[in-house]
C-alpha cells in the first residue's frame, strides 16, 4: 500500500517537476509562464505521434522537446517583442494551442479527442536488480522511466547553473531588474526568450511523460490542468529548483492519494485537487504580509 | 525572488471625451474601439485562415458560412444574442476591475460558483412568487461570486498581495469545490454526468422570443452595462477608479480612497461575475452541470481588453464573440469543421489585444542604423 | 602634457592627447527648450573635471551626450582629440567611457560580487570563476582604498557602498573615463567625503573623472578643472586654485541673478501647524529625520533649507502622510494628525504640492478636469455618491482660472501642458479650498523664469488668504524671497531657525552644520565640514 502510493506519487510528479522547473527558470528570468499547459499538451502530442511513427520513444521525446521549444519561443516572442502582457498572452496561448490541437485531431486525424497510435513505444521502465524488491527503496528508485531520472539530474544541475554559470547569473539579474541589466549591456530580451524556450521544452517533456508514460496514447484533455499545478509548484517553491521539485512531489502525492481514495471511496478527489492552489494562496499571502509590514511607505 | 510581480492592467483605457454631446462621444468611442480591435481581429482571421487552408478548407467560404450562421436569420441572431449574454457579464466584470488598474483573472471562478448557487437555490423555488423566485437565486449567485473574490480582494487591498496569481488560483479552487459540492450534495439522480436538478419553472428567466434561447438575462446584462458606463463617468468612486487605475501614486498622494477602490474593484468583478453565472443558469441552461462555463471568464477578459474597457466596445465585442460561439456550435452541421476553430480565433484575438505594435519605434531604430552607416 | 596644435590629428598617440573627452559646439534642444547651446568642454586625461551650473543649465544633457545616450542636434563629441559621432552607450563603452547615473544599476537580489562581474564574468571550464572574481574585486577595492564586503547581498548594503560598487564596476569593465551625475546628492556627508577620496584615487591611478555637483565646497576642493554652464552655454573653464567658492557661485548664477528679487512678507496670525519631535526613516530604514520640531502660523511661509539628503524629502512626506513618522506628533489646529491617513489630513485642511509632479502631483494621462478635482474634497461636488456635472464643471473652471492655466479644453490630458502650466494646475487645485496648511515641495522645479514668478504669486496669495505654508526649495534665493522664517535641516535635525531676511551665507553655514552666527558657541568649530582638506569658508552650502 505504502509502496504503491510512493511509486504512484513519484510517477505522477514527473510531468509536474519537468513543467515546474521550466516555469521556475522562466520566472527567474522575470516572466510568469501561464502557458505551461499548452507546452505540455504540445509535447504530449508530438511525443506520441513521433514515437508512433518511428517506434522509438527517444525520438518521440526529442520531437516533443523541440515542439515545446518552438511553442515556448513563440510565446516568449509575443511577450518580449510585442510587449504583450505575460498573463494574457499565456491564457490566450493556452486557448489557441488547445484549439489548434483539437482542430487538427478532428480535421487531420479524424478522431475526437483521443488519438490511439499504433506502434507507439512507451518510455521504458528501468528496474534496478536487487533493489526492486526492497520495501520503500524499491518503490523510490526502481521501475522508473528515463524522464524520472532526468528530473533527478536536472534539479541539482539547474540549481548549480543558476548559481555558477554566466547564463544563470545573467538570467537572475534580468529577472530581478531588467532596466539595470540592460544598462549593463545584457541582452535581456534574448535572455528571456532563451528562458521561454527552455520553459516550453521542459514543459513539453512533461507532456511526453504523460503520453509516453503510463498510458501510451494522446488525449486532448490529458494535461488536466497540470500546467497550472506546475505554476502553483514554482510559486510554492519560490522558483528554486529543489523546493519547486519537492512541491511537485507533494502535489503528486496529493494526486496519488486522491486516486487511491477514489478506489477506496469516501473522500472527494475534487477537494484534494484544490490543495496545491490553496497552498499557493497561503504562501503568497504570508510572503505579502511579511513584506508589507517591513516597508515604511504605505498606501493610505 | 521574494515577491510576485505587481501587474497592472495590461492595456490603458482611452481617455474619456468629456464635454462633447453623447452621440458624438459614442461615435468617437466606437472609432477608437475599431482602431484598437481591428488589427487583433484581422490577425486572428488570418491565423484561422492558415489553419483552414492547411486542412483543405476555403477560409472565405467558412467565414461567410460563420457570418450567415451568426446573423443570417432572426433565429440565428437570437442564438447569437443568447451566446452574447454570459460573456457580456464577464466582460463587464473584467472591465470594472481593470479600470482601477486591478488585474483579476478570477471572473471565471465567480461565474461558476454563481451559476451553481443560482441553480441550487432556483431548484428549490417551486411555489415562491415569480419575482422572488428569480431574485433570490440571482442574489445568492451575486454574493457567491463576491465570495470567490473576497480573499484576493482583501489580500490586495490591505497587504498589496499581487492579485493575478491569487485570483487565478481561486478559479481552480472553485472548480474543485463546485465539483465536490455537486457530487456530494446536489447531484440529480439519473444523470450520467454531474449536474444539478433543473431550476423550478418560476425561477427561470423567461425567453424574450421563444423558442429562441435569448432571455431576460440579456436585458439584465444590458442594464448592467449602462449602469457600469454611468457609474464610471458620474460617481465619485468611479472617478477614483479612473484615477487609481491611471496614476496610483498620484491617487495615494491626493488622499483618494485607494484601498476602497482596490477592494471594490476586485469584489465588484466577483459580484458581477457571480450575477452573470446566475443569469446564465436561470436564463439559458436552467441548471448547473460540469462544463457550465465554456471559459466565459477568460473570453470576458479578451473582450474587456479589446474594448479598452469602453462600454460600447464591450457590447460590440461581446456580440462578436457571441456570434463566433453561436455560429461555431452549428456550422459543424453544414461543413465538416471542428468547433475548435472558434477557440483559435478567440485566443489569437486575446493575445493580440495586448500586443504593442511598435512600428514607430522600429522605424526609428532603422533610421538610427542608417545614420550610423553614414560616413 | 604635450600639446597638439589642432584636434583630430589621426594617429596621434595617447601620450599626445590633450582632450580625453569633451564636446565641441554641441547644441541640443527639446522642443522649445534649448538644453545645450554651442557647448564646449575639454577634459584632460588623468584629471578630475567638475561641471557646475544651476538646475536646468544643461549639465545632465551634456553628460548624456558624452555617454551616447543622446545625440547633439549640431556639434560633436570629442574623444581623444577626435570628433566622433557617439550613437549609443555601446559606442561609448567601446571607447572606455563609463557613466554612473543617479539611478544606480545595482541589482538588489544579487551579491555585490555578482553585481560587479555581471556581464563580464570570469569563466573557467564553463563555470564562473568566483575565486578569481573575488580576488579581482578585492584588488580593485584595495587599489582605491575602500572596504567592501563583496559577498554581502546588495539589498542589505548602504547606497554609498552600492555607488562605490557601481564605480568600481566601470573600472572593472575597463572604463578609463568615469562620468558621474551628482554622485554626492544622495550621500550623507561622511559618505560623500569617502566618495571624493575614491575619485581622487582614481585620478591618481591615471583615470579621468567628470562629475556634476551642486556642492561647491566639493568642487573647489577636488576638481582639477571646473567648467561652468549657465542656461545651456559654456561660461568658462577654470583651473584648480584660480577661484574660490564665492567667485564660482557668482559665475554660476550670473550677474543679473545676484541682485535681490522683490520680497514680500506675510502677516502671521495664530499657530496652525505644530511639528513635535518628529523622527522618520527612509525606505532603507535609515533614520533621516531626527527629533524635528517647529511651528507654522496662519499667513506665514516657513521655508525649509537643507542640502539634498538631509531629511527634507522625508519631512515633506511625513507632513502629508505618505511616510509614517517613527516617533513624534503633528498637530493641525490643535488636533493630532500624526497618525492620520493622507485622506484625513487633507480633509482637515492640508494641501500638498509634490516635488514629483509627474507621478504624485498630477495624473498625466487624465484630463485637466479630472486633475483639477482629484482630492478628497471631491465629495463636496457630489450628492449621494454621484458627481453633478455642472458642479464639477464649475469647480474645474474655478481651479483653472484661479491659477490662470493656459489650456485648450479641460478634457485635454494633463500631459499636453508645459511644465509650468502643469504646476499651476496643481497649485490651483491645492489652494482652491483655502487650505489651513500647504506643504509645497520644490514647487518651481523645472519651471521657466516667468512661470516661477507666477507660482510665487500663487503661493503668496494662499498665504495672504490665511494658509500656513511649509515651503521646501533647493533655491536659497527662492526661500529668502518668500519665507517669513527659514528652518534649516542638517543631518535630519533642526540646525537653526532664521528670519526670512537671513543672508545666503547665514543659511548656508547652518546647512553645512555650522552653528548660526548669533548663538556664540565656543564649540562651533567641531569639524563637520563635508569637504576634506578644504578650509572652511564663511559661506556654505548649496549655492544655486
Amino acid at each position: 500500500m505504502i509502496d504503491a502510493i510512493i511509486a504512484s506519487a513519484l510517477t505522477l510528479s514527473v510531468p509536474l517537476v519537468l513543467a515546474a522547473l521550466g516555469g521556475a527558470i522562466h520566472r527567474r528570468a522575470g516572466v510568469v509562464n501561464i502557458g505551461l499547459e499548452a507546452h505540455m499538451l504540445t509535447g504530449a502530442l508530438f511525443g506520441a505521434v513521433v514515437s508512433g511513427a518511428t517506434g522509438n520513444w527517444a525520438l518521440g521525446a526529442l520531437a516533443g522537446l523541440f515542439a515545446g521549444a518552438v511553442t515556448g519561443g513563440l510565446m516568449s516572442l509575443l511577450i518580449t517583442r510585442l510587449k504583450g502582457n505575460e498573463i494574457i498572452v499565456g491564457l490566450g496561448f493556452n486557448i489557441v494551442v488547445f484549439g489548434v490541437i483539437g482542430y487538427v485531431l478532428r480535421a487531420g486525424f479524424g478522431v475526437s479527442g483521443t488519438l490511439q497510435i499504433e506502434g507507439l513505444e512507451r518510455l521504458p521502465r528501468l528496474d534496478i536488480p536487487g533493489v526492486a524488491d526492497v520495501p520503500v527503496l524499491g518503490a523510490l528508485i526502481s521501475g522508473k522511466d528515463p524522464l524520472f531520472w532526468l528530473c533527478i539530474v536536472l534539479v541539482p544541475v539547474l540549481a548549480w547553473l543558476l548559481k555558477n554559470s554566466r547564463w544563470g547569473v545573467r538570467l537572475r539579474a534580468t529577472g530581478a531588474s531588467e532596466t539595470a541589466s540592460s544598462s549593463l549591456g545584457l541582452r535581456t530580451l534574448d535572455i528571456r526568450d532563451g528562458a521561454g524556450i527552455i520553459a516550453g521544452a521542459l514543459a513539453a517533456l512533461g507532456g511526453v511523460a504523460l503520453s509516453l508514460g503510463t498510458v501510451g496514447l494522446f488525449n486532448e484533455n490529458m494535461t488536466a490542468g497540470r500546467g497550472y499545478v506546475a505554476l502553483a509548484a514554482f510559486y510554492f517553491g519560490r522558483s528554486r529548483p529543489l523546493p519547486t521539485a519537492l512541491a511537485c512531489v507533494l502535489f503528486g502525492f496529493f494526486d496519488a492519494l486522491q486516486i487511491r481514495l477514489q478506489t477506496v471511496g469516501g473522500f472527494s478527489a475534487d477537494i484534494i485537487s484544490t490543495l496545491p492552489y490553496i497552498a499557493v494562496v497561503v504562501v503568497l499571502a504570508l510572503t505579502g504580509i511579511r513584506e508589507y509590514s517591513r516597508s515604511a511607505r504605505k498606501l493610505s | 525572488m521574494t515577491s510576485a510581480p505587481t501587474q497592472s492592467a495590461p492595456v490603458e483605457p482611452d481617455p474619456t471625451p468629456a464635454g462633447d454631446p453623447p452621440l458624438q462621444r459614442i461615435l468617437i468611442a466606437t472609432g477608437r474601439v475599431a482602431r484598437h480591435a481591428g488589427l487583433p481581429v484581422v490577425i486572428a482571421l488570418l491565423v484561422g485562415a492558415v489553419v483552414l487552408l492547411a486542412t483543405g478548407n476555403d477560409p472565405i467560404a467558412v467565414y461567410g458560412r460563420l457570418a450567415t450562421e451568426a446573423f443570417g436569420t432572426p433565429s440565428r441572431i437570437n442564438a447569437t444574442l443568447a451566446a452574447t449574454t454570459p460573456i457580456l457579464f464577464t466582460a463587464i466584470a473584467a472591465a470594472f476591475a481593470y479600470r482601477a488598474g486591478v488585474f483579476t483573472v478570477g471572473v471565471e471562478g465567480s461565474f461558476v460558483l454563481g451559476g451553481l448557487t443560482a441553480a441550487v437555490i432556483g431548484a428549490n423555488m417551486g411555489g415562491f412568487p415569480p419575482v422572488v423566485a428569480v431574485i433570490l437565486p440571482l442574489l445568492g449567485a451575486t454574493l457567491a461570486g463576491g465570495l470567490v473574490a473576497a480573499v484576493p480582494a482583501v489580500l490586495r487591498a490591505v497587504w498589496s498581495v499581487d492579485e493575478v496569481v491569487t485570483t487565478l488560483m481561486f478559479n481552480f479552487i472553485v472548480a474543485g469545490l463546485a465539483g465536490w459540492a455537486v457530487q456530494s450534495f446536489f447531484q440529480e439522480r439519473g444523470q450520467a454526468n454531474s449536474a444539478t436538478a433543473y431550476v423550478a419553472e418560476n425561477a427561470e428567466l423567461p425567453a424574450l422570443a421563444p423558442p429562441g434561447q435569448t432571455s431576460w438575462a440579456l436585458i439584465i446584462g444590458l442594464l448592467l452595462l449602462i449602469g457600469y458606463a454611468v457609474w464610471m463617468r458620474r460617481s465619485t468612486l468611479g472617478f477614483e477608479f479612473r484615477a487609481v487605475g491611471s496614476a496610483p501614486r498620484f491617487s495615494t498622494a491626493q488622499g483618494l480612497r485607494v484601498r476602497t477602490v482596490l477592494l471594490t474593484a476586485l469584489l465588484g468583478a466577483g459580484l458581477i461575475g457571480g450575477l452573470g453565472g446566475g443569469s446564465h443558469a436561470l436564463g439559458i441552461v436552467h441548471r448547473y452541470s460540469e462544463g457550465f462555463s465554456a471559459s466565459f471568464g477568460f473570453t470576458g477578459i479578451a473582450i474587456a481588453l479589446l474594448a479598452r474597457f469602453n462600454p460600447i466596445g464591450i457590447l460590440v465585442g461581446a456580440i462578436l464573440f457571441g456570434a463566433l460561439n453561436a455560429a461555431g456550435a452549428t456550422v459543424q452541421l453544414f461543413i465538416n469543421l471542428p468547433v475548435q476553430l472558434i477557440d483559435i480565433l478567440e485566443g489569437t484575438v486575446m493575445i493580440f489585444a495586448v500586443a504593442v505594435f511598435a512600428f514607430p519605434r522600429l522605424s526609428k531604430r532603422w533610421a538610427a542604423r542608417s545614420e550610423r552607416r553614414r560616413p | 602634457m604635450s600639446s597638439t596644435s589642432t584636434a583630430s590629428v589621426p594617429g596621434s598617440g595617447p601620450a599626445a592627447i590633450r582632450c580625453r573627452i569633451g564636446a565641441r559646439g554641441v547644441s541640443r534642444s527639446f522642443g522649445p527648450v534649448r538644453a545645450n547651446v554651442d557647448v564646449t568642454l575639454s577634459v584632460r586625461p588623468g584629471t578630475v573635471h567638475a561641471v557646475v551650473g544651476e538646475n536646468g543649465a544643461g549639465k545632465s544633457t551634456l553628460m548624456r551626450i558624452l555617454y551616447g545616450l543622446d545625440q547633439p542636434d549640431s556639434g560633436h563629441v570629442v574623444i581623444d582629440d577626435e570628433e566622433i559621432a557617439l550613437t549609443s552607450p555601446r559606442a561609448a563603452i567601446a571607447r572606455r567611457i563609463g557613466l554612473v547615473q543617479q539611478e544606480l544599476a545595482i541589482i538588489p537580489e544579487l551579491s555585490l560580487l555578482e553585481n560587479l562581474v555581471l556581464g563580464e564574468e570570469p569563466v573557467r571550464f564553463g563555470r564562473i570563476d568566483w575565486a578569481t572574481a573575488l580576488r579581482r574585486a578585492e584588488e580593485l577595492s584595495a587599489s582605491v582604498g575602500v572596504d567592501i564586503d563583496w559577498k554581502a547581498g546588495a539589498a542589505l548594503t548602504s547606497i554609498a557602498i552600492q555607488q562605490q560598487v557601481e564605480i568600481l564596476r566601470l573600472v572593472y569593465r575597463g572604463a578609463d573615463v568615469l562620468i558621474l551625475d551628482e554622485p554626492t546628492a544622495v550621500l550623507a556627508p561622511a559618505q560623500a567625503e569617502e566618495l571624493l577620496r575614491l575619485l581622487s584615487s582614481l585620478r591618481d591611478a591615471g583615470r579621468t573623472v567628470i562629475f556634476i555637483s551642486h556642492k561647491l565646497d566639493e568642487v573647489v576642493g577636488v576638481a582639477d578643472h571646473i567648467t561652468v554652464l549657465r542656461s545651456g552655454r559654456t561660461i568658462t573653464e577654470i583651473a584648480r586654485g584660480e577661484i574660490d567658492r564665492e567667485g564660482l557661485a557668482a559665475l554660476i548664477v550670473g550677474d543679473s541673478e545676484v541682485a535681490e528679487r522683490s520680497v514680500s512678507r506675510g502677516d502671521p496670525g495664530e499657530t496652525v501647524l505644530v511639528v513635535e519631535g518628529v523622527s522618520a526613516k527612509d525606505d532603507r530604514a535609515v533614520l533621516r529625520l531626527d527629533d524635528v520640531s517647529f511651528e507654522v502660523r496662519s499667513g506665514e511661509i516657513l521655508g525649509v533649507a537643507a542640502v539634498a539628503g538631509n531629511g527634507q524629502e522625508e519631512l515633506a512626506e511625513v507632513l502629508i502622510g505618505i511616510r509614517g513618522a517613527a516617533s513624534g506628533d503633528i498637530r493641525l489646529d490643535g488636533a493630532s494628525i500624526g497618525r492620520a491617513s493622507i485622506r484625513k489630513r487633507r480633509l482637515a485642511g492640508l494641501g500638498y504640492v509634490s516635488a514629483d509632479r509627474k507621478h504624485e502631483g498630477l495624473a498625466l494621462g487624465l484630463s485637466l478636469a479630472d486633475n483639477s478635482i482629484a482630492t478628497p474634497a471631491l465629495h463636496g461636488l457630489a450628492r449621494g455618491g454621484w458627481l453633478g456635472p455642472r458642479r464639477v464643471a464649475e469647480r474645474v473652471k474655478e481651479v483653472l482660472d484661479r491659477a490662470a492655466v493656459r489650456y485648450g479644453s479641460s478634457s485635454d490630458p494633463a500631459s499636453s501642458l508645459s511644465g509650468g502650466n502643469q504646476q499651476r494646475v496643481v497649485l490651483g487645485r491645492e489652494t482652491i479650498g483655502n487650505p489651513r496648511v500647504l506643504v509645497a515641495s520644490q514647487p518651481t522645479r523645472g519651471v521657466d523664469v516667468r512661470g516661477i514668478g507666477y507660482i510665487h504669486e500663487l503661493l503668496r496669495r494662499a498665504r495672504d488668504e490665511g494658509a500656513a505654508i511649509v515651503l521646501f526649495s533647493e533655491e536659497l534665493d527662492e526661500l529668502r524671497e518668500l519665507s517669513d522664517r527659514i528652518v534649516v535641516l542638517h543631518r535630519g535635525q533642526v540646525a537653526g531657525m532664521l528670519p526670512g531676511e537671513a543672508s545666503r551665507s547665514e543659511i548656508g553655514a547652518l546647512m553645512l552644520g555650522n552653528h548660526s552666527p548669533e548663538d556664540d558657541n565656543p564649540d562651533a568649530d567641531v569639524p563637520d565640514d563635508p569637504t576634506p582638506g578644504h578650509p572652511r569658508s564663511p559661506r556654505g552650502g548649496e549655492t544655486v
